[in-house]
Protein backbone atom coordinates (compact mmCIF):
# COMPACT_ATOMS: atom_id res chain seq x y z
CA UNK A 1 0.00 0.00 0.00
CA UNK A 2 1.09 3.53 -0.77
CA UNK A 3 2.68 5.15 2.07
CA UNK A 4 2.00 9.04 2.40
CA UNK A 5 4.91 11.18 2.47
CA UNK A 6 3.15 14.87 2.49
CA UNK A 7 0.36 15.89 3.49
CA UNK A 8 -0.93 19.51 3.10
CA UNK A 9 -4.16 19.78 5.28
CA UNK A 10 -6.06 23.04 4.21
CA UNK A 11 -3.59 25.21 4.04
CA UNK A 12 -4.09 29.03 3.69
CA UNK A 13 -1.32 32.03 2.67
CA UNK A 14 -1.97 35.89 3.01
CA UNK A 15 0.55 37.89 1.73
CA UNK A 16 0.92 41.68 3.32
CA UNK A 17 2.11 44.45 1.76
CA UNK A 18 1.68 48.14 2.07
CA UNK A 19 -0.96 48.45 -0.40
CA UNK A 20 -3.18 45.82 1.28
CA UNK A 21 -2.82 42.13 1.45
CA UNK A 22 -3.56 39.29 -0.54
CA UNK A 23 -5.28 35.46 -0.48
CA UNK A 24 -2.64 34.17 -1.94
CA UNK A 25 -3.19 30.42 -1.34
CA UNK A 26 -6.82 29.49 -0.14
CA UNK A 27 -7.91 26.18 1.47
CA UNK A 28 -5.59 23.60 -0.72
CA UNK A 29 -5.67 19.98 0.59
CA UNK A 30 -3.54 16.87 -0.99
CA UNK A 31 -1.41 14.39 -0.16
CA UNK A 32 1.73 12.73 -1.99
CA UNK A 33 2.62 9.36 -1.38
CA UNK A 34 5.86 7.99 -1.56
CA UNK A 35 8.30 8.09 -4.99
CA UNK A 36 5.29 9.31 -6.67
CA UNK A 37 5.94 12.25 -9.33
CA UNK A 38 3.58 14.97 -8.44
CA UNK A 39 3.38 18.43 -10.77
CA UNK A 40 0.91 21.58 -9.85
CA UNK A 41 -0.14 23.67 -13.25
CA UNK A 42 -1.71 26.79 -13.19
CA UNK A 43 -1.94 29.77 -14.88
CA UNK A 44 1.25 32.03 -13.93
CA UNK A 45 1.05 34.30 -10.28
CA UNK A 46 -1.29 31.50 -9.16
CA UNK A 47 0.26 31.34 -6.03
CA UNK A 48 1.91 27.77 -7.57
CA UNK A 49 5.60 29.00 -6.01
CA UNK A 50 4.10 29.97 -2.56
CA UNK A 51 2.92 26.27 -1.89
CA UNK A 52 6.69 25.23 -2.45
CA UNK A 53 7.61 27.46 -0.32
CA UNK A 54 5.40 26.34 2.44
CA UNK A 55 6.27 22.83 2.11
CA UNK A 56 10.04 23.82 1.78
CA UNK A 57 9.67 25.31 5.56
CA UNK A 58 10.67 29.23 3.94
CA UNK A 59 7.31 30.23 4.69
CA UNK A 60 4.61 29.82 7.29
CA UNK A 61 1.30 29.44 5.98
CA UNK A 62 -1.21 31.48 7.33
CA UNK A 63 -3.70 29.08 8.16
CA UNK A 64 -3.90 25.01 7.88
CA UNK A 65 -0.55 23.13 8.23
CA UNK A 66 1.61 20.63 5.82
CA UNK A 67 3.06 17.55 7.70
CA UNK A 68 6.03 15.81 5.95
CA UNK A 69 6.41 12.22 7.14
CA UNK A 70 10.53 12.38 6.45
CA UNK A 71 13.70 13.33 8.42
CA UNK A 72 15.25 14.98 5.45
CA UNK A 73 14.56 18.31 4.52
CA UNK A 74 13.09 18.54 1.17
CA UNK A 75 15.57 19.60 -1.43
CA UNK A 76 14.61 22.83 -3.56
CA UNK A 77 15.50 23.10 -7.01
CA UNK A 78 14.41 27.00 -8.27
CA UNK A 79 14.22 28.01 -11.80
CA UNK A 80 17.87 29.10 -12.17
CA UNK A 81 20.80 26.78 -11.03
CA UNK A 82 22.42 29.53 -9.01
CA UNK A 83 25.60 27.28 -9.02
CA UNK A 84 28.13 29.60 -7.25
CA UNK A 85 30.53 30.41 -9.72
CA UNK A 86 34.00 30.30 -7.31
CA UNK A 87 33.58 27.35 -6.52
CA UNK A 88 34.28 24.18 -8.72
CA UNK A 89 31.60 21.85 -9.60
CA UNK A 90 32.41 19.50 -6.23
CA UNK A 91 32.55 22.24 -4.70
CA UNK A 92 29.40 23.30 -5.53
CA UNK A 93 27.85 19.68 -5.44
CA UNK A 94 29.14 19.47 -1.43
CA UNK A 95 27.67 23.11 -0.63
CA UNK A 96 24.61 21.89 1.41
CA UNK A 97 26.29 19.13 2.99
CA UNK A 98 28.99 22.06 4.23
CA UNK A 99 25.71 24.33 5.39
CA UNK A 100 23.96 21.33 6.96
CA UNK A 101 27.78 20.94 8.36
CA UNK A 102 27.48 17.06 7.42
CA UNK A 103 30.37 17.11 5.20
CA UNK A 104 32.24 14.01 6.18
CA UNK A 105 34.28 11.29 4.28
CA UNK A 106 30.58 9.34 3.55
CA UNK A 107 28.61 12.04 2.35
CA UNK A 108 31.67 13.41 0.39
CA UNK A 109 31.78 9.67 -1.78
CA UNK A 110 28.17 9.88 -1.85
CA UNK A 111 28.04 13.17 -3.75
CA UNK A 112 31.02 12.33 -5.57
CA UNK A 113 29.55 9.58 -6.79
CA UNK A 114 26.67 10.83 -8.16
CA UNK A 115 28.50 13.41 -10.08
CA UNK A 116 30.15 9.45 -11.54
CA UNK A 117 27.02 7.91 -12.04
CA UNK A 118 25.09 11.31 -13.59
CA UNK A 119 27.86 10.99 -16.50
CA UNK A 120 29.89 14.51 -14.25
CA UNK A 121 32.47 13.09 -13.28
CA UNK A 122 35.02 14.32 -15.58
CA UNK A 123 33.80 17.52 -14.78
CA UNK A 124 34.56 18.27 -11.25
CA UNK A 125 37.11 20.48 -11.22
CA UNK A 126 35.50 22.51 -13.76
CA UNK A 127 33.75 25.80 -13.17
CA UNK A 128 30.49 26.66 -13.36
CA UNK A 129 31.24 28.77 -16.27
CA UNK A 130 32.46 25.92 -18.32
CA UNK A 131 29.98 24.10 -18.58
CA UNK A 132 26.47 24.11 -20.45
CA UNK A 133 22.81 25.34 -19.53
CA UNK A 134 22.32 21.48 -19.43
CA UNK A 135 24.95 20.84 -17.40
CA UNK A 136 24.43 23.39 -14.89
CA UNK A 137 21.21 22.48 -13.87
CA UNK A 138 22.05 18.81 -14.15
CA UNK A 139 24.49 19.64 -10.98
CA UNK A 140 22.32 21.75 -9.39
CA UNK A 141 20.10 18.82 -9.33
CA UNK A 142 23.06 16.45 -7.69
CA UNK A 143 23.41 19.58 -5.15
CA UNK A 144 20.10 18.58 -4.19
CA UNK A 145 20.36 14.68 -4.30
CA UNK A 146 23.77 15.21 -2.09
CA UNK A 147 21.51 16.20 0.90
CA UNK A 148 19.21 12.82 0.82
CA UNK A 149 16.14 14.51 0.72
CA UNK A 150 12.68 12.16 0.24
CA UNK A 151 11.24 14.84 -1.29
CA UNK A 152 12.46 17.23 -4.13
CA UNK A 153 10.55 20.58 -4.94
CA UNK A 154 10.86 21.00 -8.55
CA UNK A 155 10.26 25.41 -8.96
CA UNK A 156 9.99 25.79 -12.88
CA UNK A 157 13.98 24.05 -13.05
CA UNK A 158 13.63 23.72 -16.89
CA UNK A 159 12.02 27.57 -17.70
CA UNK A 160 15.75 29.07 -17.85
CA UNK A 161 16.85 26.76 -20.64
CA UNK A 162 16.58 26.88 -24.65
CA UNK A 163 13.72 24.29 -25.91
CA UNK A 164 16.12 21.66 -26.67
CA UNK A 165 17.83 21.77 -24.17
CA UNK A 166 14.83 21.87 -22.04
CA UNK A 167 13.31 18.29 -23.71
CA UNK A 168 16.39 16.98 -23.01
CA UNK A 169 17.11 18.24 -19.04
CA UNK A 170 13.90 16.88 -18.47
CA UNK A 171 14.33 13.65 -19.74
CA UNK A 172 17.66 13.18 -17.98
CA UNK A 173 16.26 14.88 -14.41
CA UNK A 174 13.32 12.30 -15.13
CA UNK A 175 15.69 9.53 -14.75
CA UNK A 176 17.62 10.04 -11.99
CA UNK A 177 14.80 11.02 -9.94
CA UNK A 178 13.37 7.84 -10.78
CA UNK A 179 16.52 6.41 -10.62
CA UNK A 180 17.24 7.68 -7.46
CA UNK A 181 13.65 6.61 -5.85
CA UNK A 182 12.82 10.26 -5.39
CA UNK A 183 9.10 11.59 -4.74
CA UNK A 184 8.69 15.04 -6.34
CA UNK A 185 6.33 17.85 -6.69
CA UNK A 186 7.08 19.75 -9.72
CA UNK A 187 6.00 23.28 -10.41
CA UNK A 188 5.01 24.55 -14.05
CA UNK A 189 3.43 26.60 -16.51
CA UNK A 190 4.01 23.94 -19.18
CA UNK A 191 1.18 21.73 -19.22
CA UNK A 192 3.19 19.46 -21.77
CA UNK A 193 6.18 19.17 -19.34
CA UNK A 194 3.60 18.25 -16.59
CA UNK A 195 2.01 15.37 -18.56
CA UNK A 196 5.27 13.96 -19.33
CA UNK A 197 6.91 13.59 -16.35
CA UNK A 198 4.31 13.07 -13.72
CA UNK A 199 1.70 10.81 -12.04
CA UNK A 200 -0.34 12.72 -11.15
CA UNK A 201 -1.27 16.39 -11.81
CA UNK A 202 -3.10 19.13 -9.59
CA UNK A 203 -4.53 22.03 -11.79
CA UNK A 204 -4.67 24.84 -9.46
CA UNK A 205 -7.19 28.47 -9.92
CA UNK A 206 -5.89 31.84 -10.47
CA UNK A 207 -5.06 33.59 -7.51
CA UNK A 208 -5.92 32.92 -4.91
CA UNK A 209 -4.94 29.14 -5.41
CA UNK A 210 -7.33 26.79 -5.05
CA UNK A 211 -6.97 22.75 -6.54
CA UNK A 212 -9.51 23.02 -9.52
CA UNK A 213 -8.64 19.38 -10.41
CA UNK A 214 -6.98 16.37 -10.59
CA UNK A 215 -5.68 14.15 -13.09
CA UNK A 216 -3.96 10.52 -12.74
CA UNK A 217 -2.07 10.40 -15.63
CA UNK A 218 -1.95 7.32 -17.40
CA UNK A 219 0.12 6.59 -20.66
CA UNK A 220 0.49 3.61 -22.50
CA UNK A 221 3.96 4.29 -24.32
CA UNK A 222 7.35 5.28 -23.57
CA UNK A 223 9.52 5.41 -20.38
CA UNK A 224 11.23 8.48 -20.50
CA UNK A 225 9.28 12.21 -20.54
CA UNK A 226 10.05 12.87 -24.54
CA UNK A 227 8.67 9.13 -25.43
CA UNK A 228 5.47 9.83 -23.26
CA UNK A 229 4.87 12.77 -25.30
CA UNK A 230 4.01 10.73 -27.97
CA UNK A 231 1.54 8.42 -26.19
CA UNK A 232 -2.19 8.30 -28.06
CA UNK A 233 -3.69 9.77 -24.60
CA UNK A 234 -1.32 12.79 -24.19
CA UNK A 235 -3.25 15.27 -26.25
CA UNK A 236 -6.42 13.89 -24.45
CA UNK A 237 -5.23 15.20 -21.21
CA UNK A 238 -3.24 18.41 -22.77
CA UNK A 239 -6.66 19.47 -24.15
CA UNK A 240 -8.70 18.81 -20.80
CA UNK A 241 -6.11 20.42 -18.50
CA UNK A 242 -5.67 23.73 -21.07
CA UNK A 243 -9.28 24.02 -20.75
CA UNK A 244 -9.41 24.32 -17.46
CA UNK A 245 -6.95 26.74 -17.06
CA UNK A 246 -8.15 28.74 -20.52
CA UNK A 247 -11.10 29.41 -18.28
CA UNK A 248 -9.51 31.04 -16.07
CA UNK A 249 -9.02 34.08 -17.80
CA UNK B 1 44.66 26.02 -32.43
CA UNK B 2 46.23 24.82 -35.16
CA UNK B 3 48.37 26.77 -37.01
CA UNK B 4 47.96 24.79 -40.47
CA UNK B 5 44.23 25.02 -40.41
CA UNK B 6 44.21 28.91 -40.75
CA UNK B 7 42.77 30.40 -43.54
CA UNK B 8 44.54 33.94 -45.17
CA UNK B 9 41.54 35.58 -44.00
CA UNK B 10 41.92 34.44 -40.44
CA UNK B 11 45.83 35.42 -40.89
CA UNK B 12 44.85 38.80 -42.09
CA UNK B 13 42.87 39.11 -39.61
CA UNK B 14 45.08 38.91 -37.02
CA UNK B 15 47.72 40.93 -38.48
CA UNK B 16 45.26 43.16 -37.81
CA UNK B 17 44.73 43.25 -34.30
CA UNK B 18 48.54 42.79 -34.01
CA UNK B 19 49.43 45.98 -36.05
CA UNK B 20 46.78 47.56 -34.05
CA UNK B 21 48.27 46.29 -30.95
CA UNK B 22 51.69 47.78 -31.84
CA UNK B 23 49.90 51.14 -32.85
CA UNK B 24 48.46 51.57 -29.78
CA UNK B 25 51.77 50.42 -27.80
CA UNK B 26 53.72 52.73 -30.07
CA UNK B 27 51.99 56.15 -28.80
CA UNK B 28 51.83 55.35 -25.48
CA UNK B 29 55.24 55.34 -25.28
CA UNK B 30 55.53 58.43 -27.48
CA UNK B 31 53.78 60.53 -26.15
CA UNK B 32 55.90 60.21 -22.92
CA UNK B 33 58.85 60.52 -24.60
CA UNK B 34 57.66 63.58 -26.46
CA UNK B 35 56.48 65.28 -23.24
CA UNK B 36 59.51 65.18 -21.85
CA UNK B 37 61.94 66.06 -24.66
CA UNK B 38 59.90 68.96 -25.99
CA UNK B 39 59.76 70.05 -21.79
CA UNK B 40 64.16 69.15 -22.06
CA UNK B 41 64.18 71.60 -24.96
CA UNK B 42 62.29 74.10 -24.02
CA UNK B 43 64.18 74.72 -21.16
CA UNK B 44 67.57 74.54 -22.73
CA UNK B 45 66.25 76.70 -25.53
CA UNK B 46 64.89 79.40 -23.11
CA UNK B 47 61.06 78.74 -24.10
CA UNK B 48 60.14 78.60 -20.32
CA UNK B 49 62.11 79.67 -17.11
CA UNK B 50 63.96 76.31 -16.24
CA UNK B 51 63.91 78.08 -12.49
CA UNK B 52 59.85 77.83 -12.09
CA UNK B 53 59.17 75.36 -14.68
CA UNK B 54 61.88 73.06 -13.99
CA UNK B 55 63.02 70.37 -16.57
CA UNK B 56 63.67 66.84 -16.61
CA UNK B 57 67.73 66.53 -16.25
CA UNK B 58 66.94 69.32 -13.56
CA UNK B 59 64.29 66.50 -12.04
CA UNK B 60 66.48 63.44 -12.79
CA UNK B 61 69.52 65.78 -10.68
CA UNK B 62 67.44 66.08 -7.53
CA UNK B 63 66.08 62.61 -7.57
CA UNK B 64 69.84 61.58 -7.84
CA UNK B 65 70.80 64.34 -4.86
CA UNK B 66 67.93 63.20 -2.51
CA UNK B 67 69.53 59.57 -3.13
CA UNK B 68 72.73 60.81 -2.05
CA UNK B 69 71.95 62.43 0.86
CA UNK B 70 69.72 59.19 1.90
CA UNK B 71 66.59 60.83 2.10
CA UNK B 72 65.21 59.68 -1.21
CA UNK B 73 63.78 55.92 0.12
CA UNK B 74 62.97 58.10 3.52
CA UNK B 75 60.54 60.31 2.06
CA UNK B 76 59.51 57.37 -0.11
CA UNK B 77 58.82 55.45 2.77
CA UNK B 78 57.05 57.86 5.10
CA UNK B 79 54.52 58.36 2.69
CA UNK B 80 54.49 55.01 1.05
CA UNK B 81 53.51 53.48 4.97
CA UNK B 82 50.72 56.11 5.44
CA UNK B 83 48.87 55.22 2.35
CA UNK B 84 49.17 51.74 2.84
CA UNK B 85 48.18 51.88 6.36
CA UNK B 86 45.67 54.60 5.38
CA UNK B 87 43.78 52.48 2.79
CA UNK B 88 44.40 48.77 4.25
CA UNK B 89 42.26 50.23 7.26
CA UNK B 90 40.10 51.95 5.48
CA UNK B 91 38.86 48.73 3.17
CA UNK B 92 38.61 46.45 6.48
CA UNK B 93 36.92 49.12 8.53
CA UNK B 94 34.73 50.17 4.89
CA UNK B 95 33.89 46.49 4.65
CA UNK B 96 33.26 45.81 7.77
CA UNK B 97 30.77 48.57 8.20
CA UNK B 98 29.07 47.19 4.99
CA UNK B 99 28.89 44.28 6.25
CA UNK B 100 26.93 45.48 9.27
CA UNK B 101 24.96 47.43 7.31
CA UNK B 102 23.87 44.45 4.96
CA UNK B 103 22.92 42.53 7.73
CA UNK B 104 20.91 45.01 9.73
CA UNK B 105 18.14 46.37 6.75
CA UNK B 106 16.72 49.61 9.42
CA UNK B 107 20.21 50.30 10.60
CA UNK B 108 21.15 50.94 6.97
CA UNK B 109 17.59 52.94 6.08
CA UNK B 110 18.58 54.84 9.18
CA UNK B 111 22.20 55.88 8.39
CA UNK B 112 21.42 56.34 4.83
CA UNK B 113 21.33 59.83 5.07
CA UNK B 114 24.10 60.52 6.76
CA UNK B 115 26.26 58.23 4.69
CA UNK B 116 25.27 60.36 1.79
CA UNK B 117 25.96 63.58 3.22
CA UNK B 118 29.71 62.22 4.56
CA UNK B 119 30.24 60.80 0.87
CA UNK B 120 29.09 64.44 -0.25
CA UNK B 121 31.40 66.28 2.21
CA UNK B 122 35.11 66.94 1.14
CA UNK B 123 36.75 65.17 3.77
CA UNK B 124 40.04 67.08 3.09
CA UNK B 125 37.82 70.02 5.29
CA UNK B 126 38.07 67.61 8.41
CA UNK B 127 41.63 68.15 7.84
CA UNK B 128 42.35 70.78 10.40
CA UNK B 129 40.35 69.02 13.13
CA UNK B 130 41.90 66.00 12.77
CA UNK B 131 45.03 67.48 13.73
CA UNK B 132 44.03 69.24 16.65
CA UNK B 133 42.41 65.89 17.69
CA UNK B 134 45.02 63.69 16.42
CA UNK B 135 48.12 65.99 16.99
CA UNK B 136 50.29 66.92 13.88
CA UNK B 137 51.62 63.97 13.19
CA UNK B 138 51.58 60.51 11.40
CA UNK B 139 48.69 59.66 13.22
CA UNK B 140 46.52 62.80 11.68
CA UNK B 141 47.91 61.77 8.31
CA UNK B 142 46.87 57.94 8.51
CA UNK B 143 43.64 58.95 9.27
CA UNK B 144 42.96 61.46 6.39
CA UNK B 145 44.01 58.83 4.33
CA UNK B 146 41.61 56.69 5.66
CA UNK B 147 38.95 58.79 6.21
CA UNK B 148 38.40 60.27 2.34
CA UNK B 149 38.22 56.52 0.88
CA UNK B 150 35.81 55.13 3.98
CA UNK B 151 32.32 56.17 3.10
CA UNK B 152 32.78 55.35 -0.85
CA UNK B 153 34.31 51.79 0.41
CA UNK B 154 31.24 51.37 2.40
CA UNK B 155 28.95 52.79 -0.19
CA UNK B 156 30.33 50.37 -3.01
CA UNK B 157 31.08 47.52 -0.91
CA UNK B 158 27.46 47.50 0.24
CA UNK B 159 25.84 48.33 -3.11
CA UNK B 160 27.37 45.00 -4.12
CA UNK B 161 26.21 42.76 -1.60
CA UNK B 162 22.60 44.25 -2.44
CA UNK B 163 23.28 43.22 -6.11
CA UNK B 164 24.11 39.39 -4.99
CA UNK B 165 20.39 38.26 -6.01
CA UNK B 166 17.50 37.13 -3.42
CA UNK B 167 17.42 34.40 -5.22
CA UNK B 168 21.14 33.24 -4.33
CA UNK B 169 20.44 34.13 -0.62
CA UNK B 170 17.06 31.57 -1.13
CA UNK B 171 18.81 28.77 -2.64
CA UNK B 172 21.10 28.96 0.84
CA UNK B 173 18.13 29.48 3.22
CA UNK B 174 16.69 26.17 1.11
CA UNK B 175 19.93 24.31 2.23
CA UNK B 176 18.93 25.65 5.81
CA UNK B 177 22.09 28.06 6.04
CA UNK B 178 22.01 30.77 8.93
CA UNK B 179 22.54 34.28 7.84
CA UNK B 180 26.39 33.53 8.71
CA UNK B 181 26.62 31.03 6.66
CA UNK B 182 25.51 33.30 3.66
CA UNK B 183 27.76 36.01 4.99
CA UNK B 184 30.56 33.93 4.23
CA UNK B 185 29.44 31.49 1.71
CA UNK B 186 27.68 33.64 -0.61
CA UNK B 187 27.81 37.29 -0.05
CA UNK B 188 31.36 38.11 0.62
CA UNK B 189 32.55 35.59 -2.05
CA UNK B 190 30.40 37.10 -4.56
CA UNK B 191 31.10 40.36 -4.04
CA UNK B 192 35.39 39.93 -4.40
CA UNK B 193 34.95 41.57 -7.45
CA UNK B 194 33.58 44.81 -6.10
CA UNK B 195 35.19 44.96 -3.28
CA UNK B 196 38.46 44.70 -5.39
CA UNK B 197 37.03 47.44 -7.52
CA UNK B 198 36.61 49.51 -4.57
CA UNK B 199 40.10 48.96 -3.62
CA UNK B 200 40.91 50.38 -7.12
CA UNK B 201 39.05 53.69 -6.31
CA UNK B 202 40.24 53.72 -2.79
CA UNK B 203 43.94 53.04 -3.41
CA UNK B 204 43.87 56.55 -5.33
CA UNK B 205 41.60 58.31 -2.62
CA UNK B 206 44.24 57.52 0.38
CA UNK B 207 46.73 59.24 -2.22
CA UNK B 208 44.88 62.22 -1.88
CA UNK B 209 44.30 62.56 1.70
CA UNK B 210 47.54 61.38 2.34
CA UNK B 211 49.14 64.39 0.15
CA UNK B 212 46.79 66.73 1.88
CA UNK B 213 47.86 65.45 4.94
CA UNK B 214 51.25 65.88 4.71
CA UNK B 215 50.72 69.42 3.41
CA UNK B 216 49.09 70.52 6.37
CA UNK B 217 51.68 68.53 8.98
CA UNK B 218 54.89 66.46 8.67
CA UNK B 219 58.17 67.08 8.60
CA UNK B 220 58.51 63.98 6.04
CA UNK B 221 57.45 62.21 2.70
CA UNK B 222 56.77 63.41 -0.83
CA UNK B 223 53.75 65.53 0.10
CA UNK B 224 56.07 67.44 2.57
CA UNK B 225 58.58 68.24 -0.23
CA UNK B 226 56.67 69.23 -2.54
CA UNK B 227 55.44 71.99 0.05
CA UNK B 228 58.80 73.00 1.34
CA UNK B 229 60.23 72.88 -2.26
CA UNK B 230 57.79 75.43 -3.20
CA UNK B 231 58.36 77.27 0.31
CA UNK B 232 61.67 78.38 -0.72
CA UNK B 233 61.23 78.13 -4.67
CA UNK B 234 63.22 74.81 -5.27
CA UNK B 235 60.43 74.09 -8.26
CA UNK B 236 62.51 71.11 -9.10
CA UNK B 237 62.37 69.67 -5.87
CA UNK B 238 58.34 69.89 -6.01
CA UNK B 239 58.54 68.44 -10.04
CA UNK B 240 60.90 65.56 -8.97
CA UNK B 241 58.34 64.71 -5.85
CA UNK B 242 55.37 64.69 -8.19
CA UNK B 243 56.94 62.31 -10.73
CA UNK B 244 58.24 60.12 -7.89
CA UNK B 245 54.48 60.16 -6.73
CA UNK B 246 53.28 59.07 -10.13
CA UNK B 247 55.57 56.22 -10.20
CA UNK B 248 54.59 55.00 -7.07
CA UNK B 249 51.04 55.73 -7.79
CA UNK B 250 50.94 53.58 -10.82
CA UNK B 251 53.09 50.55 -8.84
CA UNK B 252 50.17 50.77 -6.57
CA UNK B 253 47.84 50.22 -8.42
CA UNK B 254 48.90 47.54 -10.35
CA UNK B 255 49.48 45.59 -7.15
CA UNK B 256 46.10 46.11 -6.65
CA UNK B 257 45.10 44.62 -10.65
CA UNK B 258 47.30 41.70 -10.40
CA UNK B 259 46.20 41.05 -7.09
CA UNK B 260 42.32 40.96 -8.03
CA UNK B 261 43.22 38.98 -11.37
CA UNK B 262 44.80 36.10 -8.86
CA UNK B 263 41.96 36.18 -6.55
CA UNK B 264 39.50 35.81 -9.06
CA UNK B 265 40.53 33.21 -11.46
CA UNK B 266 37.21 31.93 -12.28
CA UNK B 267 36.51 34.68 -14.13
CA UNK B 268 38.60 33.57 -17.09
CA UNK B 269 36.23 31.25 -17.54
CA UNK B 270 33.60 33.41 -19.40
Amino acid sequence: MAEILLEADNVGLTYHQPTGETLAVDNITFSINRGEFLSIVGPSGCGKTSILSMIAGLMEPSHGKIILHSNHRPGYMLQRDHLLDWRTVEGNVLLGLQVKRILDDNTRAFALSLLDTYGLSDFTKSYPRQLSGGMRQKVALIRTLACSPELLLLDEPFSALDYQTRLKACDEMYGIIRNEGKTAILVTHDISEAISMSDRILVFSSRPARIKAEHQITLSAGNTPLERRNSPEFKDYFDIIWKEIDHEH
Amino acid sequence: MNTNAMSQEHIIYLRGIRRQNRTVSFFRYFILIAAVALWELAARLGWIDPFIMSSPSRVWDTIIRLYGDNELFHHIAVTMLETVVGFVLGTILGTLIAVILWWSRSLARILDPYLVVLNALPKIALGPILIVWFGAGIKSIIIMGLLISLIVTVMTVLAGFNEITDEKQLLMRTLDASRIQILTMVVLPASIPTIMSALKISVGMSWVGVIVGEYLVSRAGLGYLIVYGSQVFKLDLVMASIVILCVLAAIMYYCVAYFEKRLIKWRDWA
